[in-house]
């Protein structure tokens, strides 16, 4: 299981590599070693990084993958996304309630009400610090 | 400006109110997030980063440091009460401080370990200031051909010193890298890597990247391991006082320490984890009583702490005298000057001499204040490992958005934060080190500058890298470096396959 798991993450990093070093010696001009173009240098890097990716994929040690925690991964990029697509449309103090409820989800433990609790709570500093102490340039409620 | 002047200059900045304010925030901002298991000094200051916008950049610099400092007197709370390294430097004092907190003791290893992390900083201020006057006066002897050179010794340092896979390292270093060319190539002005995004014209966004490799990605990853400790014991101030067998023994393994991790902190690369696991490793090795460690040795605790803390004050010496950071959180410091405009590097010390002074002054006040405040507010830390993760880390996403939202306002960078979060979760679960790739993106633009006009100036010919003695010596560095790892690669292969 573990070669696999370097295996791959090897053979990923090394198709980066030569996606990288393939579009910048198509898109950009590479130039010589005194007077280099924009292409020269990611050049370079895309065919390091495939060289490196192959190392990785051959020497295949370490230990075993832990099991990722899928629901947690789930929960805060939901948050995130939610934050980043209503925080200029809905406002700070709705945007944040969602967030927070939404990354919550993910707690081991704690019921709704407090859930509820929290997401009150992180509004109040939310708007505490960055409306009023840093008087940052944001809607507090959904636009009309 | 002399090295006495320059500290009672610095003195006068540090101690000015507004400066003096964000140097106290720092530094229990630091103390409280090193005694979190969970969150870090690194996911910190990222959090804090856009907050600098708002105010001076000695103010910000000084703040951050703060919380880089701090951190460790708090990390090594969480080490000796419940055997979880709050920061990955303080690992090395759960061998000896948590045994000691078992045996009732645990008053008196945090009161080893704060006088030793003191004792320990004020030794590194004092090389930090020998240092940085003479490195920045050779400095100025360095062409593109020796920055470029040494950033990748740095680099290659970074990665292939240290207990995780080197090629791992290496390709961590190299995507950070080619990440950082993304947006407008300087030189030519050609849009690299940008498909078409505008939002992407100034390149990936520091405080994004930073942001979703350390936040988000630690965030993932602790939601449910945090949860899982049982109660802190209770300490009380009286506990605090040590046997005179104790002071005794606190002394000499504190100034090797110190000594220790004034030296490797300076070191691009290395830094203040090795230099504390260096130190147990000398303290037990040269021990009358060697069976005494990892059973509640006080040598144990002092030598390590104090090596960890004189390395964080020296790892500034690269950083501000030569504009080259050793750890990604000097490459995290780098980020915030650079982003007040200030250039770190050899004209510093002349040019923003304010600046210089009041960070090495404040590093005193600093430790001092977290001195006086921990050891009376012990009982105050000690109740902040009962606070569950739980609690926090919704608090910590919303901030998170928020920090890089109020960069330029721009939704696109809160979306970059989700994708680099993602990915930089994936590198941890594959035993990739994120930190490596911040390095990376930070150093890149710097090589690809400095290599670009060494061979402008060469002609193209190569060979100005091994001619010029100071590039040389870091040059002959990196091979070594690298043929010393690919051996032990190929040795290691050798003995795991008779096994498989």
């Amino acid at each position: 299981m573990q070669d696999r798991q370097d295996l791959a993450a090897g053979a990923i990093l090394a198709a980066i590599g030569l996606a990288v070093a393939g579009y910048a010696a198509l898109h950009y001009d590479i130039g010589t070693p005194r007077r280099m173009g924009p292409g020269f240098f990611p050049l370079g890097l895309g065919l390091a990084l495939a060289l490196l990716g192959g190392t990785v994929a051959l020497l295949r040690g370490g230990q075993p993958m832990p099991r990722p925690a899928l629901p947690e991964l789930v929960a805060v990029l939901s948050a995130i996304v939610i934050f980043a697509l209503g925080v200029e449309r809905l406002g700070l103090v709705l945007t944040t309630f969602v967030s927070v409820l939404v990354a919550s989800v993910a707690a081991p433990r704690g019921g709704i009400l407090w859930r509820l609790l929290l997401g009150c709570g992180v509004c109040v500093i939310a708007v505490g610090v960055f409306h009023l102490a840093l008087a940052m340039n944001l809607p507090l409620w959904p636009r009309r | 400006m002399s090295g006495l002047d320059g500290f009672l200059h610095g003195l006068e900045v540090a101690t000015s109110p507004e400066v003096l304010v964000w140097c106290v925030l720092g530094v229990v901002l630091g103390t409280f997030v090193g005694v979190l298991p969970g969150i870090g000094a690194m996911a910190t200051i990222s959090l804090l980063l856009p907050i600098t916008y708002y105010i001076s950049p000695e103010s910000a610099l000084i703040m951050l440091a703060g919380v880089y400092y701090g951190s460790q007197y708090g990390g090594a709370v969480a080490s000796i009460l419940l055997r979880l390294p709050g920061t990955p430097q303080s690992a090395v004092t759960t061998l000896d401080g948590y045994p000691m907190a078992q045996q009732g003791r645990a008053g008196v290893a945090l009161f080893v370990s704060m006088m030793s992390s003191f004792t320990g900083s004020m030794i590194g201020i004092a090389v930090l200031v020998t240092l940085s006057g003479m490195l920045s006066r050779a400095a100025t002897a360095f062409g593109a051909a020796d920055y470029a050179a040494m950033m990748v010794l740095g680099l290659v340092a970074a990665s292939t010193i240290g207990s995780g896979s080197a090629a791992k390292g290496l390709a961590m270093v190299v995507l950070g890298m080619i990440l950082g060319c993304v947006g407008t190539d300087v030189n030519s002005g050609v849009q690299r890597f940008t498909f078409g995004q505008t939002q992407l014209l100034d390149g990936i966004n520091l405080v994004a990247l930073a942001m979703g490799l350390f936040g988000v990605a630690e965030v993932i990853g602790n939601i449910r391991q945090a949860e899982r400790t049982g109660p802190p014991p209770h300490v009380a101030l009286r506990a605090l006082i040590p046997t005179r067998d104790d002071l005794r023994r606190m002394p000499m393994p504190t100034l090797r320490g110190a000594a220790l991790g004034s030296f490797f902190g300076a070191l691009p690369g290395t830094g203040s984890t090795l230099s504390s696991f260096l130190s147990y490793g000398m303290e037990s090795r040269i021990a009358r009583e060697p069976e005494r460690f990892g059973k509640g040795a006080v040598e144990g605790v002092a030598g390590p702490e104090s090596a960890n803390n004189a390395a964080a004050i020296t790892a500034f010496v690269p950083t501000l005298t030569l504009g080259i950071p050793g750890d990604p959180i000097m490459a995290l410091m780098l980020g915030a000057l650079v982003i007040h405009g200030v250039q770190p590097g050899p004209m510093m010390l002349q040019a923003r001499p304010d600046m210089f002074w009041g960070l090495v002054a404040s590093f005193g006040i600093g430790n001092l204040l977290l001195l006086i405040l921990n050891l009376p507010l012990i009982g105050l830390w000690v109740s902040m490992l009962r606070l569950p993760f739980r609690w926090l880390y919704p608090a910590i996403l919303v901030f998170v958005c928020l920090g890089v939202w109020s960069v330029r306002g721009a939704s696109f960078d809160i979306l970059m934060v989700a994708a680099i979060g993602a990915a930089g979760y994936a590198l941890t679960l594959a035993r990739f080190s994120p930190a490596l790739l911040l390095l990376g993106f930070v150093l890149g633009p710097l090589i690809e500058t400095n290599l670009r006009r060494a061979l402008l100036i060469s002609r193209g010919d190569p060979m100005t890298f091994l001619e010029r003695p100071i590039a040389a010596v870091f040059v002959i560095g990196t091979a070594l470096l690298l043929a010393h790892s690919a051996w032990r690669a190929i040795r290691a292969r050798r003995a795991a396959r008779p096994a498989v």
